[in-house]
């Protein structure tokens, strides 16, 4: 059995930080499912959303990730009784932040698939997949990886009339 | 706008020193507490530095004025051992740095009973580079200072004196805030860009933070290296972003951050925004009241969860 690849001219990078007890097994059944689903996600295994740092989100961004998935159990039904309903804290306010610093929100998505929805891992993965694909590569953090030195500017306004004012 | 209608009587300042001397000898002679921890007078005309009076002679040394900007909360966190060290601790409070200290409470960092808080009405203090005994005004009060709705501390051992009738200032931080929201992501991203290249990670907004107490700080690590150290632009975005991270439903809004940043980043601009988004999202607010939990440290299971697929 071989389906047909399409050829695209931009493969996004995404990474997806997933659960091990709800999500990564929800992958694992799209696999032995043999489900497809693109190639294009890089599985980062956790034991919980719980444990995942937002840290982690923004190290992905810097080293090149152009889209990032993060996934966990449904509320409820987290191994730890409430990681994910900590990490659904955290990851709400972190969206506000990134959105705030000016990061485009569409290249972010959370999401819960439990270790029965193969299928909706695949359409998970696909849809963001394709929707980076559409935004094409993300260069803001990566620009910012690629800028050596400090270079800021010292001729500002407000530190010339510091200077003067000495 | 002119200046005069917007001059804060200073009268306030003095009626407090007064008062804070009288109180600060009391503690000490009556050994309610082994030190207290207020302001005295700098070596420059007009400024004041943070004091840790020990001797009640010493009492009258303490001074109240729109120069004592420091947070004295910071004194009373584990970053400063050697101060705890010394017993039973006073510290005087103006009310924001009362809700700092009630963030700590919350977080088990002081026991209530370990500590006597002074608190102390605060008409505002001096922006930054401000000497000498200017008025306090339009021009030189300190922009926390502008829209600030906790000029008397609650939840003081006791409290001295009454605040005067303020003028209405024109809020500049939440305008700014306002003017953030309305740009479009990618110029939202060139201006902290431009701001956060400038930063020189001397982590002076870090050290005078009464809530980063943390013993070994995530962004001082290597292997595995969370932040980079250098600072280099990228470093910077990540260094500012999980710092307010880490404050988000912890700062109390002292803006101490902002004072002490060399480079002139606004960094209260952030903290705002988390403090109102936590705000609007989970109904948390910095008062004076010490919570058990912070926002982030909690959940309810109906949480809003629009934003997960």
């Amino acid at each position: 059995m071989h389906i047909h690849k399409e050829k695209h001219a931009f493969e996004p990078k995404i990474v997806a930080f997933v659960c091990t007890w709800c999500t990564y097994a929800g992958a694992d059944l799209a696999g032995t499912s043999r489900m497809h689903y693109p190639a294009n996600v890089r599985v980062v295994k956790f034991p919980c959303t719980g444990r995942i740092d937002p840290v982690f989100i923004l190290r992905a961004f810097q080293k090149g990730a152009d889209g990032i998935l993060v996934s966990g159990c449904h509320p409820g039904d987290c191994h730890y009784m409430a990681g994910n309903f900590h990490a659904r804290r955290r990851f709400a306010v972190f969206r506000q932040l990134l959105d705030f610093i000016g990061v485009d929100l569409q290249r972010l998505q959370f999401s819960w698939v439990s270790a029965a929805e193969g299928g909706k891992w695949v359409e998970v993965v696909t849809e963001l997949t394709e929707r980076v694909r559409a935004q094409g590569p993300m260069p803001e953090f990566k620009e910012l990886e690629a800028e050596e030195h400090w270079s800021g500017a010292i001729d500002t306004p407000e530190l010339n009339a510091a200077y003067n004012d000495i | 706008m002119t200046n005069t209608a917007h001059t804060i009587d200073t009268a306030l300042y003095d009626a407090v020193t007064d008062a804070l001397r009288a109180e600060a000898k009391k503690v000490l002679e009556s050994g309610t507490a082994a030190a207290v921890i207020g302001w005295q007078a700098g070596r420059r005309r007009g400024s004041a530095v943070p004091a840790i009076v020990t001797d009640p002679a010493d009492a009258e040394k303490l001074i109240f004025s729109p120069s004592c900007v420091n947070n004295l909360a910071l004194y009373l966190t584990k970053a400063k051992k050697e101060v705890r060290e010394k017993g039973k601790l006073a510290v005087v409070a103006k009310g924001c740095d009362m809700k700092a200290l009630a963030g700590l409470m919350g977080e088990n960092q002081l026991k209530r009973d370990d500590v006597y808080i002074i608190g102390v009405a605060c008409a505002g203090v001096y922006g930054p580079a401000i000497r000498g005994n200017a008025p306090l005004d339009d021009g030189t009060l300190a922009r926390k200072c502008r829209e600030c709705a906790a000029e008397l501390p609650e939840g003081a051992d006791v409290s001295l004196g009454t605040v005067p009738r303020r003028p209405a200032f024109t809020p500049h931080e939440a305008a700014e805030l306002a003017r953030l929201e309305a740009m479009t992501p990618a110029e939202r991203w060139a201006f902290w860009k431009e701001h956060f290249s400038r930063c020189i990670r001397c982590y002076a907004c870090r050290q005078v933070c009464p809530f980063c107490y943390c013993e070994q700080c995530l962004c001082d690590r290597n292997r595995p290296q969370a932040v980079e150290t250098t600072p280099r632009p990228a470093g910077n975005m990540a260094w500012h972003m999980v710092r307010a991270m880490h404050l988000a439903g912890r700062c109390a809004g002292c803006a101490e951050c902002e004072r002490a940043c060399p480079m002139d980043i606004p960094l209260n601009l952030l903290n705002r925004k988390m403090a109102k988004e936590l705000k609007e999202l989970y109904g948390h607010e910095a008062g004076f009241q010490a919570k058990e939990k912070g926002p982030l440290a909690e959940y309810r299971e109906d949480d809003n969860q629009s934003f997960i697929k």
